[in-house]
């Protein structure tokens, strides 16, 4: 899946090299576009050849994603096809070493309840052990009776949508409210990006602009993805035509992140209700959901 | 009477020829004596013409038999890091659950095989066991409580293109099972030395020839 896609983008990246003129000031953005994997090449060294005089707006948003803690549950399918193994194999399998002893220790104990019991005939085995391995098995039932299990799924935490700990089995997006234009919208954070740094450093500044502060490890210095926003007519002007958002994809370090109302921490098929449909169009293609 | 004499004649000379053409035919085989050896004895079946048509090995001269050299005991190259990919890599899956270990360790080389990453080796380190031993109730004196057994199994890889690493190391860390310690770190020299078991009687020879 991966390979035919890398072959097209290094045949588009050529194509684009000829078209080449400016390296001068944004070298170091150049080189983080050229190691992209996505068939996005295309755009992105489309906007490296319009530097200083480029009429869009260059944005870098962060992609913030919870790994999932616990491991999904099993389809009724797999739940049945996993009991079926473990029986044959409890059925195929020899009998270990604890159940050996436990059945020379009941066969002992019968024989040492028949009327007919001489000690003295008791095999050379040595002295009888002081715990029986019954005993032990019973001591190990009830410490595992004793031992609660956190629970898999809580339903109050699952559905408030602020918190991290929510939906154990999935991947979880962060979804903040910013300021565009004139309007609040609900999308992954980001900030405008500045001359002399590159995109990965403006994104980690839009993680950190956040309110509640997180600690997390960037994927790679290339975006993931790009979203072109092209301003309404009347708006547009000579310098601004619109606006390109390149994705950075980030993983959550720290277990118990802070947590704040404006904050949302959203599955990929709820994302959809909160984000525009063609900006949900682009960030689904790099979402992966396993 | 006269047709039937002169197709006698005819016939008696279609013999005549047939032994010579035989014998043309039989010479070019003599004159390749490297060919099979039994061809010039071997008649060919009537009812398989072109048996053996395809074939070939016989004509290419004979190689030494590949000396088997005991797989390991040379370390591969290491390879180095360039601008565009990650030199050689040691993924390494450990836990306390084996299945769960094997199984994600075979999930990561079905991977790379998927993505086209090179697997160069797919090895496992020598089980440890752990003993948890718990104080007594009544007494000082400890007794053993469980024995847990860390397994390890490594898959290296030769080289890992930049642009493949994020999607790659994502897709192994949202399928990374409960109880499973993941770590992806270089291949070192050190690293393929420790697999060896330590030789103490050589050891101690080499220390009494320095001294």
């Amino acid at each position: 899946m991966a390979a035919p896609c890398r072959r097209m983008a290094n045949r588009s990246l050529l194509q684009f090299f000829s078209h080449f003129s400016r390296t001068a000031v944004r070298n170091t953005g150049f080189r983080e576009f050229s190691s992209n994997s996505v068939c996005r090449a295309s755009l992105q060294t489309k906007t490296v050849t319009e530097t200083a005089t480029s009429p869009w707006t260059l944005v870098a948003a962060v992609c913030l994603q919870r790994l999932p803690v616990i491991s999904a549950d099993l389809h009724p399918l797999e739940q049945e096809f996993k009991e079926m193994m473990l029986q044959m194999e409890l059925e195929r399998s020899l009998v270990s070493d604890h159940e050996l002893r436990v059945l020379e220790e009941s066969e002992r104990m019968s024989r040492k309840k028949a009327d007919d019991y001489d000690s003295d005939e008791e095999g050379s085995q040595g002295n009888q052990e002081i715990m029986l391995a019954q005993d032990m098995e019973d001591a190990w039932e009830q410490k595992l009776k004793n031992f609660q299990l956190a629970p898999r799924v809580t339903a109050d935490i699952d559905k408030d949508l602020t918190s991290a700990q929510r939906c154990l089995a999935d991947s979880l997006f962060l979804l903040a409210e910013q300021q565009v234009g004139r309007e609040k919208l609900w999308l992954l954070p980001q900030t405008q990006w500045q001359e002399g740094e590159t995109l990965r450093q403006t994104a980690e500044r839009a993680l950190a602009s956040l309110p509640a502060g997180f600690k997390a490890t960037f994927l790679g210095n290339a975006p993931c993805g790009v979203y072109k926003y092209k301003l309404p007519k009347a708006v547009r002007t000579e310098s601004t035509v619109g606006t390109k958002v390149f994705f950075f994809k980030a993983i959550l370090s720290d277990s118990a992140p802070p947590t704040s109302p404006s904050l949302l921490w959203l599955k990929k098929n709820e994302l959809q209700k909160y984000l525009k449909p063609a900006y949900s169009m682009k960030v689904d293609r790099f979402i992966i959901n396993m | 009477m006269y047709p039937v004499l002169r197709k006698v004649s005819i016939t008696q000379q279609a013999f005549v020829l047939n032994p010579a053409l035989t014998v043309c035919r039989a010479r070019p085989s003599v004159q390749h004596p490297v060919w099979c050896t039994d061809s010039v004895n071997e008649r060919q079946y009537r009812s398989m013409p072109t048996h053996g048509i395809g074939r070939w090995k016989y004509l290419l001269p004979k190689r030494q038999s590949k000396e088997k050299k005991k797989k390991g005991r040379q370390m591969r190259p290491i390879v180095a890091a360039t601008d565009t990919a990650y030199g050689t890599l040691n993924v390494m899956v450990s836990g306390y659950d084996m299945t769960l270990v094997e199984h994600y360790s075979q999930y990561i080389h079905n991977l790379c095989h998927r993505l086209g990453i090179k697997v160069s080796e797919s090895y496992a380190l020598p089980t440890k066991s752990t003993e948890v031993m718990l104080m007594q109730e009544v007494g000082t004196k400890m007794y053993v409580d469980a024995v847990l057994k860390t397994h390890e199994r490594i898959v290296q890889l030769s080289s890992l293109n930049t642009t493949l690493c994020p999607v790659f190391m994502e897709v192994l860390l949202k399928t990374q099972p409960e109880g499973v310690q993941l770590s992806v770190n270089e291949h070192t020299e050190d690293q393929f030395k420790a697999r060896f078991k330590a030789r103490p009687e050589l050891e101690g020879l080499i220390a009494q020839i320095n001294h």
